[in-house]
């Protein structure tokens, strides 16, 4: 699904250099669910970025899905972000005064999806959610978890490749980053391939792989043991 | 995205910011609403001042001696010329008059009246639209007899009586040297002149005096001051006069002396028609001008807007809009907020010129023509002026749009 060989980024800020990634080598395969994890500063939501095709590499290679993204234009790369990827970020990141259903139905319009099938899809991406009764909020009337729970919905509505979270539960309480962790591993258990980034053991607990960073590099690569399973609810 | 996508986006865009859009549609707006006004208006103008020389008399033309070069006793008109033109020209010539013009007062109930007074032949009818409304015009009779009689015109009627059964009724003109009794044998229908209003001048009614009798009361011997044509239908104006002046320079011997000034309504037209054009043209500039100063009015907010919605587009762009989408997004939303302020430009334009309407009592003249130009010319200002702002939101960066505060 995803292989990265011998990923560089390089910050040029002018008077420095930051060199965020060093030569990563990673393999991701299709059905995982990945916890990155390192101090801040190590690169993490640079690899992220990356792989969620926001940013270029300064040098080595990328594979999502048999397509080689380093040499994709900026047009096809949009098209790589409408399809084959969903972002979730910390700060959900929605539309504040659009309604939860027209932000899940937001990526679906760029990829010329009917008004009809695009409502169809939003709504049941909602309800995947378990935000069946919220879908004509605005987004900036419901609460972090709901509000991260709309951005996830709209993160898989173009039945991604991988679905992407930088620090999901970075600004939610305990009790709603659990459920959103629920919800991951929920979608995870039906097939997707889920990549998040987290500072906390007890969130990468609900991952089945383990990968640290530090300084920009790879120091760790391991299996889950005791992983959290939240039994799901349908 | 599709173009009908973008187009609600926009609208729902520019709605969620209604007053700002609003105050950004202001210089379109007035822009537009002032091109309209003055446009309409000076369309309406020169329609208006088409139809006055319509009724004056499209084939209409006036002679008179060139007062700039010094005539003197052997240059001016007699009746033996103007006989002779009415021989020589009867194939072209629908009418001809001699005309003397003198200004009297009418003496009446308030005040005194300042009239014209007009000593012309019978046939003055057939040169000058005069719409009688109650008895008749001069005729052969009151020329050869010199009758004191007169035709005076509505306005004139009831200024003078209140009403506009006066026939036989005698009026009373105090004239430089002596006044008048005179006896009125018509009405006629006081004509309409436009902006009389504004300009603030009262023109003076016009009043028909038999010619014999004004030269009689005036002591004037064989000498025309004027000569009043009208020239039948399809004959060369410019080129009959000319052959006129040469005729009536041969009985004078003056021939190339420039004795002679001739007007023609067709001439008075043009210069007319080129005044208000060139006014329509500078006022229209300085319109212009201000829809330019509206245009970048949109710019400017289109960039404020691009900056505060920095976010919103890096949200756009990470999950799948193009540089195109983005671009269509800002540029729809610039072009519909000038081109509705365009409409509603347009029709406070038609209001704005209804209203100096009313002042100046000239119909607006707003086609279909100027309003499509408007709009699409408000319409080339939001692309104009919302292409750079467009593009700047479409170069986004989306992490650092995304990380934007
Ligand atoms: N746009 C940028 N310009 C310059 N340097 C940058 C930029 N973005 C990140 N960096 C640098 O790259 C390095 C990695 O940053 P990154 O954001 O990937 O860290 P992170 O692991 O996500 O940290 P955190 O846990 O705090 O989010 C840091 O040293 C950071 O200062
Ligand atoms: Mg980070």
């Amino acid at each position: 699904m995803i292989r990265i060989d011998s990923l560089t980024k390089i910050y040029d800020t002018g008077s420095i250099q930051v060199e965020a990634l060093k030569k990563i080598n990673l393999e991701i395969g299709k059905g995982e669910f990945v916890a990155i994890m390192g101090p801040s500063g190590s690169g993490k939501s640079t690899l992220m970025n990356v792989l969620g095709c926001l940013d270029r590499p300064s040098g080595g290679l990328y594979r999502l899905d048999g397509e080689k993204i380093e040499e994709l234009n900026d047009v096809q790369l949009a098209a790589i972000r409408n399809k084959k990827i969903g972002f979730v970020f910390q700060s959900f990141n929605l539309l504040p005064r659009m309604s939860a259903l027209k932000n899940v139905e937001l990526p679906m319009m760029y990829a010329g999806i009917s008004p009809k099938i695009r409502t169809e899809r939003a709504e049941a991406a909602l309800e995947r959610v378990g935000l069946g009764d919220r879908m004509h909020h605005r987004s900036n009337e419901l609460s972090g978890g709901q509000r991260q729970r709309v951005a996830i919905a709209r993160s898989l509505v173009n039945d991604p490749a991988i679905i992407l979270a930088d620090e999901p539960t970075g600004n939610l309480d305990t009790k709603s980053g659990n459920e959103i962790m629920g919800i991951f591993q929920q979608l995870n258990e039906e097939g997707s391939t889920v990549i998040l980034v987290t500072h906390e053991a007890e969130i990468a607990a609900y991952a089945k792989r383990i990968v640290a960073f530090r300084d920009g590099e790879i120091v760790e690569d391991r299996l889950v043991e005791e992983r959290i399973v939240i039994v799901s609810e349908s | 995205m599709n173009f009908i996508e973008s187009v609600k986006v926009a609208i729902n865009a520019i709605w969620v910011n209604k007053m700002r859009s609003l105050l950004t549609m202001l210089g379109i707006i007035i822009g537009i609403s002032s091109v309209i006004a003055v446009v309409a208006i000076g369309q309406g103008s020169q329609s208006a001042i088409g139809k006055e020389f319509e009724q004056f008399g499209v084939n209409r033309a006036f002679m008179s001696t060139n007062w700039q070069e010094t005539p003197t006793d052997r240059d001016y008109f007699t009746h033996g010329d103007v006989d002779a033109i009415k021989e020589a020209f009867s194939d072209r010539l629908a009418a001809i008059s001699p005309s003397l013009q003198d200004s009297g007062k009418i003496v009446s109930k308030k005040e005194l009246q300042n009239i014209s007074l007009n000593g012309v032949n019978e046939i003055y009818n057939k040169i000058e639209t005069i719409e009688m409304m109650d008895g008749r015009f001069l005729m052969e009779g009151d020329m050869k007899a010199k009758r004191e009689v007169v035709v005076i015109d509505e306005k004139t009627a009831l200024e003078v009586f209140g009403r506009t059964n006066v026939l036989g009724e005698r009026i009373l003109v105090q004239m430089r040297y002596r006044n008048l009794s005179l006896v009125i044998v018509g009405l006629y229908k006081t004509p309409k002149v436009p902006f009389s209003n504004v300009a603030n001048f009262e023109q003076p009614s016009n009043i028909y005096i038999p010619l014999t009798t004004m030269e009689k009361i005036l002591g004037i011997g064989d000498r025309v001051y004027g000569i009043e044509l009208n020239l039948e239908k399809d004959t060369n104006v410019q080129d009959t006069l000319k052959e006129i002046v040469k005729l009536v320079e041969r009985r004078h011997g003056n021939v190339g002396k420039n004795k002679y000034r001739t007007y023609t309504a067709e001439g008075e037209l043009e210069m007319v028609n080129k005044i208000t054009g060139i006014m329509t043209g500078v006022i229209g500039a300085i319109a212009a001008i201000s829809l330019f100063v509206g245009g970048i009015g949109v710019m400017n907010i289109m960039l404020v807007s691009v900056t505060e919605r920095t976010r919103e587009i890096g949200i756009r762009k990470a999950i799948g809009a193009r540089h195109k989408d983005i671009l269509m997004q800002f540029l729809v939303e610039a072009v519909i907020i000038s081109v509705i302020g365009g409409i509603i430009g347009t029709v406070l334009g038609i209001g704005f010129s209804l209203l100096i309407s009313m002042f100046i009592k000239i119909p607006p003249g707003v086609s279909i023509s100027t309003i499509m130009i408007a709009w699409l010319f408000s319409a080339g200002v939001g692309i104009f002026f919302g292409i750079y702002p467009a593009n700047k939101a479409a170069k986004l960066d989306p992490i650092e749009a995304l990380r934007y505060e």
